[in-house]
């Protein structure tokens, strides 16, 4: 059992060329995958988080503006819907004059035939008056 | 061979193997103890402390096996024999 | 040497025809006046080439998104990293990849080889196949290796001021620090070495007593245990080799 030979010296040989050639086929070429895969990773790693900063800035940038086109719009909402406001109010403001001065104007008209009317009125009850008066007179006689 | 060498090698082993047991029994049994304590107290812990519990036990259980060469020895490559 | 000692087993033995006990038989290779194992040489001649086939295989055409065999290795090179970084630390793991990784593979190819293939079914003129592992001289070999990779990291790492490691706390520790250079592969070869063969001893005594179920959690347990002694291996080398590449760390047996 505790017979040492030449296996010793032979297995350690065998041994270290082990060694060589698996350092050769195998830790060397998959150690090399192994940092290339880590390596890729890294760098892809670190592209992407710059590309994700950047598209998050662009995407404050774009909230941003959006934001800016919404205030303006609601000022330019703002200020037509005032100018709409004040024009129609001036409109109505006219047109309401306009009738006020039609109603006017027809007032005056029928305030003046009114008068007319009193004044011819006025004359046929004098006339009337006086043809009574005569009439009376007349008769008194 | 001898037969009072013969029956003093078997003896021999048999008593290289059995003494060699004791203390590494002991060992491991502490040791697994003290694993089952810190695993009862960090059971998140448990898969470090599985891994060095079955490292040292290994090491203990080495002490027996080196018993155990030597009762090899006596039996089957006896250098009195 | 081992038969004289085993009569009843190998009574047992002759009935089931499967199932023997064979200690310290070897299938003796001759090269020149050196004697070889040749059943060690075979199963680890086997499991090298699972080994390369399969970096050949899943190397073939890598691509950035992997899939099937490459998928795999890659994870197998990934716990290896790990294994290593964790012992070495972050700067200096790197060129002790391919040794303490392949310290792994091998072994625990070569103990899964001998706990999941029917080797026994294939007959040798004497001894039988089983995982080079579970061969005290592989083992050793290993150790040694690991022994001399550490002096290599601890010289070029430090030039000879790593022989300061031996007189740094006090010279008085002189010669404990001496054995510990030799207790470490001697452990080292012996854990391994000795937990191999247990189990396939273990198997091998139950099969003969029960040829039938009864082994198979013996058998899960031994896979359990090849593969954590894979690992302590590869870990300790690591741990050795770090300690000579940071000089008076800390002592782990």
């Amino acid at each position: 059992m505790f017979d040492f030979d030449a296996t010793l010296p032979l297995m350690a040989i065998q041994f270290l060329l082990l060694v060589v050639v698996l350092d050769k086929v195998f830790y060397k070429p998959f150690g090399k995958t192994l940092d290339d895969r880590s390596e890729y990773v890294r760098s892809k790693r670190l592209g992407s988080q710059e590309r994700l900063d950047q598209s998050k800035k662009m995407a404050e940038q774009y909230e941003a503006e959006l934001a800016e086109t919404r205030k303006r719009a609601q000022s330019i909402v703002a200020t037509a819907q005032s100018e709409a406001q004040k024009l129609a109010s001036a409109q109505m403001a006219e047109a309401q004059q306009e009738a006020q001065g039609q109603r006017e104007a027809v007032q005056g008209e029928i305030d003046q035939q009114k008068r007319s009317a009193m004044a011819t009125l006025d004359g046929q009850v004098d006339q009337l008056s006086n043809q009574i008066l005569e009439k009376l007179l007349s008769t008194a006689r | 061979m001898d037969p009072i060498v013969s029956a003093a090698s078997v003896l021999a082993a048999a008593l290289a193997i059995g003494l060699a047991a004791i203390g590494p029994g002991i060992g491991q049994g502490n040791a697994s103890g003290q694993a089952v304590a810190g695993i009862a107290r960090q059971p998140e812990a448990e898969g470090k402390i599985r891994g060095t519990l079955l490292l040292t036990l290994a090491f203990m259980e080495s002490l027996t096996i080196y018993g155990l060469v030597i009762a090899l020895v006596l039996l089957f490559a006896n250098p009195f024999a | 040497m081992a038969t004289l000692m085993m009569p009843n087993l190998l009574n047992f033995s002759n009935i089931l025809p499967l199932a023997e006990l064979e200690v310290g038989h070897h299938f003796y290779w001759h090269l020149g006046g050196l004697s070889l194992h040749g059943q060690v040489f075979l199963t680890s001649w086997f499991v090298i080439g699972i080994l390369l086939i399969a970096s050949v295989l899943a190397g073939r055409d890598r691509t950035m998104i992997p899939a099937g065999l490459q998928n795999f290795m890659e994870y197998v090179l990934e716990f290896i990293r790990d294994l290593a970084k964790n012992q070495l630390g972050e700067k200096e793991y790197r060129p002790w990849v391919p040794f303490i990784g392949t310290l792994f593979l091998f072994i625990f190819v070569s103990n899964w080889s001998g706990a999941l293939l029917p080797w026994k079914v294939i007959q040798l003129p004497e001894g039988e196949l089983a995982a080079p592992t579970g061969d005290i001289n592989t083992t050793v070999a290993l150790a040694l290796l690991t022994s001399l990779a550490y002096f290599y990291a601890g010289f070029r790492k430090r030039g000879l001021g790593y022989f300061a490691k031996y007189i740094e706390p006090t010279p008085i520790l002189l010669p404990i620090a001496i054995l510990e250079d030799f207790t470490k592969p001697l452990s080292l070869s012996f854990r391994l070495f000795g937990n191999i063969l247990a189990d396939e001893l273990v198997v091998a005594v139950l099969v003969l007593l029960v040829p039938l179920f009864v082994p198979v959690p013996v058998m899960m347990l031994g896979l359990f245990t090849s593969a954590i002694q894979a690992l302590v291996f590869a870990t300790l080398a690591g741990a050795y080799i770090h300690e000579a590449l940071e000089g008076h760390g800390e002592e782990d047996h």
